[in-house]
């Protein structure tokens, strides 16, 4: 067994470091108050190929490996989870999609200049009545002459205002069920789609996330992503490659909450020495650091066996249910180390506390992670 | 269009050095790191670069298990690294490291221009450029915060104590460069990916003319101690008021 | 002719390696020789403080830098093979002082903080910083000449003495120099020099806004002093100009008293306060560096304790 990075991975690791540091931790409190999108740190990013790195480099990508993907957005998200997450899902989900399904002119018009951080893409899925049972989706997508018209309301879509091309998942034949579902790509600007108000969250607030509306969106045939049918299964692979990313931002939260924790803990004195020499807080602390190595391992784990061509469903769920749980846990102690001062607004654990929720809800709850993880251990 | 040489070193960091209970420094969780100032010193080449086209090779002298050290120098944009390596190349006093770099670049590199950082951030001697210059026998202008090539000489503002001199020397000739000269640039994925697939030049002992001796011994590497009171006072009014006793007492509130 | 040999830019360092060289120059049974750039006039300064032979260099061009000497200095040293080399560490100094002894194929020390010489070897221990000031190390030498520089204002000038009698010998003119001065630019801010500060307050990276400076300066008016800064102070945030930036990359202070204010203390921070006689500091990090260099420290928000603080000096003062 080999716990070594390589060397660019290591070094690739302390750039996003430096490059957060420099450009991400001066805002992150600023765009998480005014639920803004920081465009010009988007393009610093695309700069710096950050915003493709699994990608080939004949598609615009930076040609390395998932495992520096993850990497990355745990850095990211360490000094914004927003930031980490949006990145995250545009290339886990979005620009893996057209990698694996898509043909090769799609792969040229589409992934193309997403992996580049030219586009932003968007994973339009979810419904008002169709959460984790996305069989009770009700979006339709009818072939008429070359076109395809969509018909429906999405709802809890990631970058849903603010992307460039939709992954918009309807029934092309609802009686066939599990295989009656397909994937377009929609681009932005597609009369019939339009995307309604950023909602106001409890955290994760500058990521953008709004309904998508389709009223006879009239989509090209040469739009459809894979094979008509085969959507859901797709957007389950989709699943498995961003549940990495979600987990690596749960890690990135989780080791911000120990440095505030650490930090926190050494200055503020209490009964007349540092609480961090009260065992009650050092004892918090010591479950937070041995928690991050361990969801560290599940979620490396899950993207070697990625980046090996093994089969990683499981595993990636199991790291991201870990993570995400774990997220929520410490932030919570977190918060409690820091007492008063850190339910302020202002105090950087109070925003990682509310950023740490959202990551047991999307890209399946830690209810649908336990379904996956049941359904392979049970088989 | 300049062919131009930059030095660097690749150090330990010095923020992972922990002092033993008996004083004694403890390297074994240390990291390494490019000295702070050769990533100055290499913006420095990759700016002229893209200014005047050329070519920028990066060179070091070290122990062969640096090499990410070359691939981190490399992703900052040199064309080029030459790697002087050796088991015996470690812990190089400064006229080892210059007469090395001298053998090395007289043999095999061209170069129009030569840049090094003011100092390593280990030893921090300064005197790798100025030293190298010499033995090559060009132009030297030292602690440079601005850096331009005018035909065929360089322009440099060097900082002195009494505030800056505006210095012409005429190619090749060396430099060194202080942090104030630029803002060195994070490199991107690409930048680093592509490291590993540029031409480093791999030079070791063996290929080398002469052997090495060391004018300074290092005696000895202790933590540096302050022999200092160490009293805290809390932070309320009692506190207050025997900290500025204290200080009366010692006669410095006059 | 062997000896210690001094050059530095101004006649106050040339002073103060006097002390040093006179003291090593008796221990070592040898005589003092000091460089003097031009102006003849200090000669006899020169010797009265402690020097057997005074070198003079003969002025350079308006266009030549310090360095042109060095082939002059080279020379000379060739034939009187002096057993050490004493050069201030400026910036010019520490150039001139890197290409000497690579002309002279012998060790350095750079920015020396302590020497001490061994009567019966006659070798010279000398100490110096190294890893941004967390360790001291101590270097020989086993090439000659034995040649060292040092950071002015580490040790005390040379006093004058009656009755001390020395040679004055005129150097050839500096050949041509390889570069060449095209300007000389004072410095644009008129920032203080507090390198000679009785009392100094430092800024450091806890005060949180340039307003909140004005914390800083309260205290230093209270107790008559100056302030000064840490690194991300002056080259981060640029709050204060840069020649008040205390430390390795700074300038270093030796003050009665210092006190830091939200300063961490960074070994290379710290290098340059070594020599005040009394450090203090406000931190509200119980574990900060700084406490373990200080003599008195005071655990808290120095935004809660700096205007106590400035209230209690004050009447401590009446």
């Amino acid at each position: 067994m080999d716990f070594k990075f390589t060397e660019e991975q290591e070094l690739l690791r302390q750039n996003m470091r430096e490059f957060a540091e420099a450009n991400v931790d001066p805002i992150a409190a600023e765009i998480d108050e005014n639920s803004r999108h920081p465009a010009e740190l988007f393009q610093k990013l695309a700069a710096g190929d950050w915003m493709g790195i699994p990608i080939p480099v004949e598609y615009g990508g930076a040609g390395a490996d998932y495992l520096t993907h993850a990497l990355v957005v745990e850095e990211l998200s360490r000094s914004c989870s927003s930031t980490g997450f949006t990145v995250s899902i545009h290339v886990g989900i979005a620009c893996m999609l057209v990698l694996l399904f898509g043909n090769e002119e799609q792969k040229k018009k589409f992934l193309t200049p997403m992996a580049k951080g030219e586009k932003l893409g968007a994973f339009v899925l979810t419904e008002p009545g169709a959460g984790t049972d996305v069989m009770a989706a009700t979006t339709t997508a009818v072939l008429d002459g070359n076109d395809y018209v969509l018909n429906g309301v999405k709802t809890f879509t990631s970058n849903g205002p603010t992307g460039d091309n939709y992954f918009v998942f309807a029934w092309t034949d609802k009686e066939a069920g599990r295989k009656g579902m397909s994937c377009f790509v929609v681009p932005k600007g597609t009369p019939g789609m339009q995307a309604g108000e950023h909602f106001k969250k409890m955290g994760l607030r500058s990521s953008q996330t709004s309904e998508m509306l389709f009223k006879d969106c009239r989509v090209p045939k040469e739009n459809l992503l894979g094979k008509e049918g085969a959507g859901l299964a797709m957007a389950m692979t989709g699943f498995d490659h961003g549940r990495i990313g979600i987990a690596a931002q749960s890690l990135g939260i989780i080791q911000a909450a120990l440095d505030e924790s650490i930090k926190w803990s050494k200055e503020r004195v209490q009964f007349g020495k540092p609480i961090s020499r009260q065992q009650a807080i050092a004892w918090m602390i010591a479950d937070m650091a041995m928690d991050l190595d361990a969801g560290r391992f599940l979620a490396y784990r899950a993207a070697w066996m990625k980046d090996q061509g093994l089969t990683f469903s499981k595993e990636a769920a199991m790291a991201k249910l870990f993570a995400a749980e774990a997220a929520m846990k410490h932030t919570t102690k977190a918060v409690q180390i820091h007492g008063g001062y850190g339910y302020v607004k202002g105090a950087k654990v109070e925003r990682l506390f509310r950023d740490a929720k959202i990551t047991e809800i999307y890209e399946g709850t830690s209810e649908a992670q336990r379904m996956v993880i049941s359904g392979n251990v049970l088989r | 269009m300049p062919d131009i040489i930059v030095c660097f070193k690749w150090v330990i960091d010095e923020a992972y050095i922990r002092t033993g209970s008996s004083g004694a420094l403890d390297f074994r969780s240390v990291n390494y790191k490019l000295s702070d100032y050769d990533r100055n010193a290499i913006e420095a080449a990759v700016r002229l670069k893209e200014e005047c086209g050329g070519t920028v090779t990066a060179v070091t002298v070290g122990t062969p298990g640096a090499t990410k050290g070359l691939k981190d120098a490399l992703s900052r944009g040199p064309d080029k690294a030459c790697f002087v390596n050796d088991q015996s190349f470690d812990n190089l006093e400064p006229s080892q490291t210059a007469a090395i770099l001298t053998d090395v670049i007289k043999g095999r590199l061209e170069y129009d221009l030569i840049i090094c950082g003011e100092g390593s951030s280990d030893l921090y001697a300064q005197q790798v450029g100025p030293r190298l210059a010499e033995a090559l026998g060009i132009p030297c202008v030292s602690f440079v915060q601005k850096l331009s090539i005018d035909g065929n000489r360089i322009i440099a503002e060097r900082k002195v104590e009494e505030g800056i001199n505006i210095m012409a020397a005429q190619l090749p000739a060396l430099v060194t460069v202080v942090p104030d000269i630029n803002n060195p640039r994070i490199p991107g994925v690409k930048d680093t990916l592509m490291a590993s697939k540029k031409e480093v030049i791999s030079v070791t002992a063996d290929d080398l003319p002469a052997t090495y001796e060391p004018a300074l011994q290092t005696v000895s590497m202790t933590a540096a101690s302050m022999e200092r009171n160490c009293i805290t006072f809390p932070a309320d009014q009692a506190g207050i008021q025997a900290f500025v006793e204290a200080l009366a007492k010692e006669g410095v509130l006059r | 002719m062997a000896g210690i040999w001094i050059f530095a830019e101004s006649l106050e360092q040339t002073k103060e390696l006097l002390s040093i060289g006179s003291t090593l120059a008796s221990k070592l049974g040898t005589m003092t020789s000091v460089f003097l750039q031009g102006n003849t006039g200090v000669a006899d300064d020169y010797i009265a403080c402690g020097a057997d032979e005074v070198l003079v260099l003969t002025a350079l061009a308006e266009d030549q830098p310090l360095d042109a000497y060095i082939p002059v200095i080279a020379a000379e040293a060739q034939t009187a093979d002096p057993d050490i080399f004493l050069i201030a560490a400026t910036v010019r100094g520490k150039d001139i002082a890197a290409r000497l002894a690579a002309r002279l194929k012998t060790g350095l020390c750079s920015e020396c903080i302590g020497l001490k010489a061994d009567e019966n070897d006659r070798t010279i221990e000398m100490e110096r910083f190294a890893y941004g000031g967390a360790a001291i190390q101590t270097v020989v030498c086993s090439t000659r000449p034995v040649m060292v520089t040092i950071i002015p204002r580490t040790f005390e000038a040379a006093a004058r003495q009656s009755d001390r009698k020395g040679t004055i010998r005129e150097l050839p003119a500096a050949p041509p120099s390889a570069s060449t001065v095209l300007e000389r630019k004072p410095k644009e801010t008129e920032a203080k020099d507090i390198s000679e500060s009785r009392i100094v307050v430092c800024a450091g990276r806890g005060i949180e806004k340039k307003e909140d400076l004005s914390l800083v300066q309260e205290l230093a008016a209270a107790l008559g002093g100056e302030i000064g800064c840490t690194r991300p102070i002056s080259e981060e945030s640029h709050w204060l100009p840069e020649d008040l930036c205390i430390g390795i990359s700074g300038i270093s202070v030796k003050p009665a008293l210092y006190i830091g204010l939200g300063v961490s203390g960074q070994v290379q921070h710290i290098t340059g306060i070594r020599d005040a006689k009394v450090i203090c500091a406000v931190n509200k990090d119980e574990n900060a560096p700084i406490f373990g260099a200080s003599d008195y420290g005071i655990v808290g928000d120095l935004y809660d304790v700096a205007p106590k603080l400035s209230d209690a000096v004050k009447n401590m003062k009446g």
